[in-house]
């Protein structure tokens, strides 16, 4: 559940920003469609990021062994 | 327009394909040809073939006016030498010329003529003014001993002449005769005066008392300073010397000794009174000549300033003039002799632009014809240009480091913006790092026209081009630190509590089962209590080798689908159906395979063992999976999936050969032209890419099937060592965070643990240096490298061919740049 959640937060923060980069540095329909590029690149390469490593913790194998002291 | 349409599948992007490029003719009156090449210079956006590569340097319609170019720059440097001997720099204000390029050439022969004879007679005044102090330092010093050597040179002589009276006392009758005889030779004792080299003088003596066999007398004494020798100018130790002689035969040789030994030779009066007057004359010579070399000196000084003031000028015109007359010696003249004919590549997108300078020039020259502007057709492959920006240049230069883009092929620079910057970051993440690159960086932007305008070293050369490429990493290393979770390899708790506990209060079997999961996922990134635990790097090791595998997958799999854009951009459907599909199909049944058994494993928890699953899946693929499923059907899945990477080799090998050539076949039998049109355009373009040109060339249908052959051979062996490479993310990931986590537990909190105020300031200074030196400096270089080779190997051969050229406009900017 905190998974779809998070990636919504992804999604709405890519959107965000895409909407920024239209309004705020509008150059034109090329410029523009290269500006979305990388943020969209940008959003999904942060999300795959994310993503692994909380699939990774979401049923681990083995647990964290505190040393011995 | 060559191929400047394309396929209209996508809309334009900024950056994703070069711009559409028109090989143009410009005819050009002769008379304004000058001022055109002049104005298209400054344009930068044309560059010109060379139509002349035939002809040799001296051949050219202009090599006249080169050599003149070369005399002004002759003149230029001999004027850049004497400022610098002189000690005068030039002034760095670029001011507009109102010389053209005939005044000047007059002007500065002029100004070499006037600065040549100026030169000439300081030196001339120079060498008379150090034998004039030379003259007035043998008569200070041989008036010390000139008197006390005369009288001894006298005794020795009456001493001679006393033997030889003795032997003529035998005619008594004589007596008388002889004293008249003595008296008459005492009078002729000559003398000779000056300096000699101190190096020299006891051989200058040796070889005069040899030369007149003991008849003469020498005296010598040291100058206390050295002198200036009036010939070569240099400051020499020497001697003062005075030579009594007798007879002209011995004055004779002791002028040749004098020449051979460089001694420089002075008139000496014997009379007090002349030698007095002899000094006063020199000391006001001296005086006068040094006041008349001044003179020159400061004359000179003069000119060279009002050289300084306008060298940078003049040396720019002058270079412009080389260029443009090297430029012009491109074009080939027309048979009329009246214009000269260019032919070079445009963008599009500037044919306003030249049109309006040519247009520019004939008014300025005042040429009566105006130039002709057309675009010719062409099959020949246009130059690659991209318009980049200060902060995408730099991407693309890592993209062109690898090779120049094919004319309009997709440019990989897009993705890796994004892309490469973030790789870095999976190998480097630590905030605290990417905290200090960061700051680091933004001194470099922030001070971004200061340096621009600086002259850097090699290395701060690199770091300020690469300046917005190393924000990006820093940036992209503070997330990937936040999600590694590590600060200087510190974990912290930022976005809540730790998912993990004891498993019953008294915490017995923390450090022998470990800790239990009990609550809900930590929300970003690694549950802090991984760090210092004992199966810290089992977990983190199988969490990084998963996450290269699947970041790894992602960006070859966006790879072959730019290929897809590339082939629908050029209408090749061939390579649509017999490339890309087939492509995908094998990469993604085996390895998207793997890519989604490790996300069911990771949201199932099964403990399947990935690594005999895929390799079962080809050993014994019929056998039950026993312990390894996970899922219902795999098995089914499997079969099939390992059947269509099977079918998918011979699918993108064997199906294009044929292809080629049926329609190569279809071309030679001369089809008629209604069947032609109706051809597919992509297999026409193929075949002219492959033959680099639509000539009925002989088509090898064994070269093309071995060149097919080799693909397909690359790709399929190519798709398991690129994912294999992909692990390089995990190694130098776990590198990096081995040696921060040394560094803070071994350095730092061991040089804490001492009372000792010394030990700590020296353990914080070990911290810094080690931080700075081995993981700032040298990661950053190993992790750039890294990722440096995973776009240009394993991301880029999917789709990029790479063997374009460079646009390289002819442009004064660019020249002036090179110079420098």
């Amino acid at each position: 559940m905190g998974f779809w959640v998070t990636t919504l937060i992804f999604l709405l923060a890519g959107f965000v920003a895409s909407l920024f980069s239209l309004l705020c540095c509008n150059r034109g329909p090329s410029t523009n469609l290269f500006h979305l590029t990388l943020v969209i690149t940008a959003t999904v390469c942060c999300w795959m990021m994310w993503a692994i490593v909380y699939l990774a913790q979401l049923k681990p194998l083995i647990n964290p062994i505190l040393s011995g002291e | 327009m060559a191929r400047g349409g394309g396929g209209g599948c996508c809309p334009p992007m900024d950056l994703m394909r070069s711009e559409a490029m028109q090989l143009v003719q410009v005819i050009i009156p002769t008379e304004s040809a000058h001022l055109t090449v002049s104005y298209l210079g400054e344009l930068g956006l044309l560059q010109l073939k060379d139509l002349n590569a035939d002809k040799s340097p001296f051949q050219r319609t202009y090599a006249a006016q080169i050599k003149r170019c070369g005399e002004m720059a002759r003149k230029l440097r001999f004027f850049k030498e004497q400022m610098s001997k002189a000690g005068i720099s030039t002034s760095a204000q670029l001011t507009e010329i109102s010389l053209d390029f005939d005044d000047l050439e007059i002007k500065l022969g002029e100004l070499e003529a006037e600065l040549a004879e100026v030169n000439a007679n300081n030196e001339k005044l120079k060498r008379t003014y150090n034998e004039l102090l030379e003259y007035s330092t043998v008569l200070q010093k041989a008036g010390e001993f000139f008197y006390s050597a005369q009288r001894s040179a006298a005794a020795q002589q009456r001493e001679m002449e006393a033997n030889q009276s003795g032997e003529s006392s035998l005619e008594s009758p004589l007596l008388e005769q002889d004293t008249l005889t003595d008296a008459s030779k005492q009078v002729k004792l000559g003398s000779l005066s000056g300096l000699v080299p101190k190096e020299k003088a006891m051989a200058f003596e040796r070889i005069l008392f040899r030369a007149t066999r003991g008849n003469i007398f020498l005296r010598q004494e040291s100058v206390d300073e050295p002198v200036t020798d009036p010939v070569s100018g240099e400051k020499v130790a020497k001697n003062a010397f005075v030579i009594f002689y007798s007879g002209d035969r011995a004055k004779a040789k002791i002028l040749k000794i004098c020449d051979a030994f460089n001694a420089n030779r002075y008139p000496f009066p014997e009379d007090v009174a002349r030698q007095l007057h002899a000094v006063q004359e020199v000391s006001a010579k001296i005086s006068e000549l040094k006041a008349t070399i001044d003179m020159g000196l400061a004359h000179r000084d003069n000119i060279l300033k009002n050289i300084a003031s306008e060298f940078e000028n003049w040396n720019r015109l002058a270079n412009k003039e080389k260029i443009i007359y090297h430029t012009l010696n491109m074009l080939s003249v027309d048979v009329t002799k009246k214009c000269l004919v260019g032919e070079g590549w445009s963008p599009v997108f500037a044919t306003t632009q030249i049109q309006d300078a040519l247009q520019r020039a004939t008014l300025d020259s005042k040429s009566q014809v105006g130039s002709i502007f057309q675009v010719l057709n062409t099959t020949e492959s246009p130059p690659t240009y991209f318009q980049t920006n200060k902060f995408t240049s730099a991407f693309q230069e890592i993209v062109d480091a690898y090779g120049i883009a094919k004319y309009q092929e997709a440019n990989p620079g897009v993705f890796t913006i994004v892309t490469f910057p973030f790789l870095f970051a999976v190998m480097f993440g630590d905030w605290g790092h990417g905290i200090c690159i960061l700051v680091s960086t933004l001194y470099l932007i922030i001070r971004e026209k200061k340096f621009a305008s600086q002259k850097l070293g090699d290395i701060m050369e690199m770091m300020f081009g690469g300046r917005y490429v190393i924000i990006m990493m820093a940036l992209f290393s503070i997330y990937t630190g936040l999600i590694y979770n590590e600060f200087f390899s510190v974990p912290f708790e930022l976005f809540g509590k730790s998912a993990y506990a004891c498993r019953d209060p008294s915490c017995g079997d923390a450090a022998t089962e470990g800790l239990l999961k009990v609550r809900r996922t930590y929300p970003f990134g690694v549950d802090p209590v991984w760090h210092g635990s004992r199966s810290e790097l089992p977990f983190l090791n199988s969490l990084k080798m998963k996450m290269s595998i699947l970041l790894g997958v992602a960006q070859m799999n966006l790879g072959i689908v730019i290929s897809y854009f590339n082939a629908k951009f050029f209408r090749n459907s061939v390579n649509v159906w017999y490339q890309f599909i087939p492509q995908l199909i094998f990469l993604n049944s085996l390895f998207g395979y793997l890519s989604m058994l490790i996300i069911i494993k990771w949201s199932t928890g099964a403990k399947a063992d990935l690594y005999h699953t895929m390799i079962y899946m080809f050993l014994s693929p019929t056998d039950e999976l026993g312990e390894n499923q996970l899922f219902p059907g795999q098995k089914t899945v499997q079969l099939v999936l390992l059947l269509l990477a099977l079918v998918s080799v011979p699918w993108m090998l064997i199906p294009k050969p044929f292809f080629l050539k049926m329609e190569h076949e279809r071309r030679h039998q001369g089809q008629q032209y209604a069947m032609l049109q109706s051809t597919d355009d992509s297999v026409v373009a193929e075949m002219g890419h492959h033959n680099g040109s639509n000539h009925h060339e002989e088509f090898e249908f064994s070269e093309v099937f071995v060149h097919q052959l080799i693909h397909t051979i690359e790709f399929v062996l190519g798709a398991v060592s690129n994912t294999a490479s992909y692990l390089r993310l995990w190694a130098l990931s776990l590198a990096h965070s081995e040696l921060s986590s040394v560094f803070y537990d071994k350095v730092l909190l061991l040089a804490f643990g001492y009372n000792n105020i010394l030990i700590r300031i020296a353990g914080i200074t070990i911290f810094i240096c080690a931080t700075v030196g081995v993981l700032l400096v040298m990661e950053t270089l190993s992790a750039f490298l890294h990722a440096l080779r995973l776009h240009w190997v394993e991301f880029q051969n999917k789709f990029y061919e790479g063997d374009g050229y460079k646009f390289a406009p002819f442009s004064f900017a660019l020249i002036s740049e090179e110079e420098d």
